[in-house]
């Protein structure tokens, strides 16, 4: 190849680098391996960590130990599929295309609004872009030009991600207040009428469902737009916040498709209404023909977007996570309507059960007595969470998240997920685990 | 099922499920009233207009969908900028593994010590690989790594009293993602023209400088594939003018071991795991995009970073390589988080396994890239006498340069001038030649524009039959071409159409 281009040498090719900016020793790193070798580090390695399914654990904190379909993983990672670029040619990118746009429906008929893209990279980003996209829209006839209030026990990390995607366009973030039994501050909320956006979740942060939040919309007027996050497995029990006047749902999609994998990739859902569809940020599937009239799919809307817009897009996303909302279609439409109401009420009964049988021991009380709580809960301990979830670590069991962690005065609050897999055995370690640590914390 | 036509396979038309397209067991904790918690005024009224599906159906409906989609492993995929080279099927089967598809971010320390050891490994590789001092994992794409890496640089200049620097400079040849993710940080853009020979207009870049500039964005080589011979003059200028200067790494499969950004006089960079690092682009993401950056913005970067110590006493067996791993919290200055948890650690792992079978001999890579992509440029502007008199005009080197980088550019304007073949059509006769088009109309300096990449993973052979397939495309009837395609699933397709209806969304189930 190098002669039939008249060079001697591959270093001819690197000759455009100035020698002064060359490296001229080789890289210091270790040497190449063979694909058994690099098997063999991998499983010697990974195999250190702890799998979710090793011990009975009931650490959620917004991600879901799901339980993925068998078909999901073998189908997504057919090669067609696992390695295409993002359907630009739609001539060759049909199943894509038409993969994406049935993902969209399942997505709108799931939170209740029309309009669904093929994935934001993780909910708190979702919530992230939802702000600024409603805010694009609401900004002129607001009367609190570039206000956003956002609910107080919106995790940290999400708020800083909030923070990060909004603070370049001038927003100022209020915190919208709940009261003492975690119910939305409805008085709070009047004060929110006439920013641009409101944020909430349902369930909150402690797995909270707030009938309140239905009245919400109510309370902050046409012109507020209303955005709620979801467990977007709840909603196979609970009323989408589409039919109750939400203007933008997001969530996040992980527990349809894939494991927690530490945390990515995993996707975010974003559904709006069509007054915000111009606003959208991601890549969106539109029905069309070909010039013979055949049915097709193609990306639609581009001219919001950075390849086309540039510094005027709507947003930066162009990567997204369409490999893994592939996956959660593909989830969705195997659980069908039924299936997702079961798996929810699976969830929501492993919830009540395990919130109850922790609740019953002396010396633990339920931090909100009377919610409704789905997939999460908390509760208050006599000592530090920490030193709990130690404890309840030294006995094989993964007890929870230390609320201290995120919030501080609250050091002495557990945060207990429950899921679909939670059996009595692993409800009867958590009972065990924390009555053994009450009594040496009394002792 | 017919296939093709009209009748296509329809998720919301198959019927062979009353609603549950798989078996999950009963509610099996306590009795049917454990979740009559749920207030009424709460209850779902009607379900979800979902599939009712079987799995057999949805086996067939994926498997059929998934043939008529084009990806790496149907064919040669040259699209530039994007680095499409083969995806290592050992790293899907480590992804597989309860060591990272069953963990929780939140989970202890002592729990992940493997991830941690992988990130760890990775971040040093990445630092070594660009010449920066500290390296973060968390942005999960490339564009969320300009952003992260402009965060960190607005923060830095506010930290120093210079938050007056308000502009940031790029060249018209940049990605669209380093303006639009500069302006969602707050900046305002100054968009400086190319040299007709694609490198940076010096005189231009003087003058969009100033006291008000936060940083420049450019990649390197650039998107014409052609190297910056004044790179450390254009670095020099930027920081005697007090901006910052960032690397777009979508190009990194060019240089990699041979220089690096930190040579250059860069202060930040990202990379695309989802290029170099053989990351799959699964038809639009995911991706993973860390960042590297000089000692001075470390501070800002979001936490947690991997960090290691000597193992003591009491450790727990860790790795079994003599080290305790930790996440190291960035502190008060940080940026804070730009996800929510720790990156995509499902790319990261991907990529550490495609890093281990090079090691030190990544620069092979590079080599490989280079040398394919110079060799299908003069294939392709040197056909011998006798295909160069069938065809009704030569194809265009897009900028002169003695070398390209990883990828080059051509123009189709002298074809479109004689024939009225345009650049697109070219395109979409491609398809019917079994393989995918290169990138379209990018970047704009370069009229009628294609944009090839070939990577380093593709033979000889396949390079050869892509030229020999590109001038035969340019000696045929025009007419066949600015129709084409003609043997895909679909033909040309009306995106105005889409664009004016935009019907988004399946009507349901009947």
């Amino acid at each position: 190849m190098l002669s039939e281009m008249g060079m001697s040498s591959l270093d001819e090719l690197f000759s455009d680098i100035p020698e002064d900016i060359r490296r001229d020793t080789p890289l210091p790193l270790r040497g190449p391996q063979s694909e058994e070798e690099i098997w063999a580090d991998a499983q010697r390695l990974l195999g250190a960590n702890v799998s979710l399914d090793d011990r009975p654990s009931f650490l959620a904190a917004g991600l879901a130990r799901n339980f993925v379909p068998t078909m999901v993983g073998m189908l997504a990672t057919r090669g067609e599929f696992l390695t295409s670029y993002t359907p630009y040619q739609p001539e060759v990118s049909q199943g894509m295309l038409q993969a994406m746009w049935e993902f969209q429906t399942m997505v709108s008929e799931l939170v209740g609004l029309p309009v669904a893209n093929v994935s934001m990279y993780d909910v708190s980003t979702a919530v992230a872009e939802a702000i600024t996209c409603a805010v694009r829209v609401h900004r002129r006839k607001s009367t609190q030009k570039n206000v956003v209030y956002v609910s107080m026990f919106v995790p940290p990390q999400r708020l800083e991600v909030i923070r990060n995607y909004t603070q370049g366009s001038g927003l100022e973030i209020r915190i919208l207040e709940h009261l003492e039994d975690g119910h939305i501050d409805m008085s709070s909320a009047a004060e929110a009428a006439g920013c641009c956006a409101v944020y909430v979740e349902q369930p909150s942060a402690f797995g909270i469902l707030d009938p309140g939040l239905m009245d919400l919309k109510a309370v902050i007027g046409e012109e507020t737009a209303l955005i709620v996050g979801v467990d977007v497995v709840s909603l196979g029990i609970v009323e989408p916040p589409g039919n109750w006047g939400a203007d933008i749902v997001v969530g996040e999609g992980q527990p349809f498709g894939i494991g927690p994998t530490a945390g990515g990739p995993i996707y975010g859902i974003f559904a709006c209404g069509e007054g915000y569809t111009r606003q959208m940020p991601g890549r969106i599937v539109g029905l069309t023909k070909d010039v013979d009239g055949k049915r097709a799919f193609t990306l639609t809307l581009s001219t919001r977007e950075q390849h086309i817009r540039r510094h005027r897009a709507t947003s930066n996303i162009c990567s997204n996570e369409t490999l893994i909302a592939l996956m959660g279609a593909m989830h969705m439409a195997l659980l069908g309507p039924r299936g997702i109401e079961r798996l929810a009420l699976r969830v929501a009964s492993a919830t009540e059960v395990t919130k109850r049988a922790v609740a019953s021991i002396d010396g633990i009380e339920l931090v909100d007595p009377q919610a409704c709580n789905f997939r999460e809960f908390a509760v208050r301990l006599p000592g530090k969470a920490s030193d709990a979830l130690v404890h309840l670590d030294a006995n094989g069991v993964l007890g929870g998240f230390d609320l201290g962690v995120w919030w501080d005065g609250m050091s002495t609050c557990l945060l207990i997920g429950a899921d679909e897999r939670t059996s009595e055995s692993d409800i009867e370690a958590l009972v065990t685990g924390l009555s053994s640590w009450l009594e040496g914390a009394g002792s | 099922m017919a296939r093709g036509g009209w009748l296509m396979s329809d998720l919301f038309a198959f019927n062979g499920a009353e609603g549950a397209g798989w078996s999950q067991p009963s509610p099996s904790l306590g009795d049917d009233e454990s979740w009559s918690t749920v207030p009424e005024s709460l209850r779902r009224v009607s379900p979800p207009g979902w599939p009712r599906a079987s799995e057999p159906e949805l086996v067939r409906h994926y498997t059929w969908l998934s043939s008529r989609n084009f990806g790496i492993d149907t064919g040669f995929y040259p699209l530039g900028s994007c680095t499409m080279k083969h995806n290592p099927r050992l790293n899907e089967r480590i992804v597989q593994l309860p060591g990272i598809d069953r963990i929780h971010p939140l989970q202890p320390e002592h729990q992940i010590q493997g991830l941690l050891a992988i990130f760890f490994e990775m971040q040093e590789m990445l630092a070594i690989c660009s010449g920066m001092d500290v390296v973060t994992l968390q942005p999960v794409a490339g564009a969320q790594g300009e952003f992260t890496a402009m965060r960190c640089i607005q923060e830095y200049h506010r930290s120093i009293g210079q938050d007056h620097r308000d502009k940031v400079i790029i060249p018209d040849s940049a990605h669209g993602t380093n303006p639009a993710s500069a302006a969602m940080c707050g900046y305002d853009i100054i968009e400086i023209p190319s040299a007709t020979d694609g490198r940076i207009d010096l005189a231009a870049l003087e003058e969009a400088l100033g006291d008000d500039t936060a940083a420049m964005m450019i990649t390197n080589p650039s998107t014409l594939g052609v190297f910056e011979p004044d790179i450390s003059r254009v670095t020099e200028m930027v920081h005697t003018a007090g901006g910052q200067m960032y690397y777009d790494g979508a190009n990194f499969n060019a240089i990699l071991g041979k220089t690096d950004p930190g040579r250059m006089g860069f202060d930040a960079v990202h990379y695309n795991l989802h290029k170099t690092f053989s990351q799959p682009h699964g038809g639009g993401g995911p991706g993973s995009g860390p960042i590297g950056v000089k000692s001075h913005l470390a501070t800002f970067l979001p936490s947690p970073i991997a960090d290691r110590r000597e193992r003591v006493g009491d450790d727990a067996k860790g790795v079994g390589d003599g080290y305790w791993y930790v996440w190291k919290e960035v502190g008060e200055s940080s940026i804070g988080k730009v996800q929510q948890w720790h990156g995509n650690s499902g790319a990261v792992v991907r990529a550490w396994a495609f890093y281990r079978r090079y090691g030190r001999e990544l620069e092979r890579m590079s080599e490989h890239a280079v040398l394919n992509a110079n060799y299908l440029r003069h294939r392709i502007l040197n056909p011998d006498s006798d295909t160069a008199e069938r065809m009704h005009a030569m194809p265009l080197d897009g900028v002169p340069a003695e070398v390209v980088k990883h990828e080059f550019t051509l123009s189709m304007s002298a074809l479109k001038d004689a024939v009225g073949v345009t650049g697109r059509d070219v395109a979409k006769r491609l398809l019917d030649y079994g393989v995918m088009a290169p990138t379209l109309y990018f970047p704009m300096i370069v009229p009628e524009c294609l944009m090839i990449e070939p990577t380093e993973t593709e033979s000889k052979e396949v390079m050869d039959r892509f030229a020999a397939d590109f001038h035969t495309i340019l000696g045929e009837d025009p007419e066949i071409v600015t129709t084409a395609p003609h043997s895909t699933d679909v033909r040309r397709v009306d995106e105005v159409w889409a664009a004016r209806n935009l019907i988004l969304r399946h009507p349901g189930p009947e």
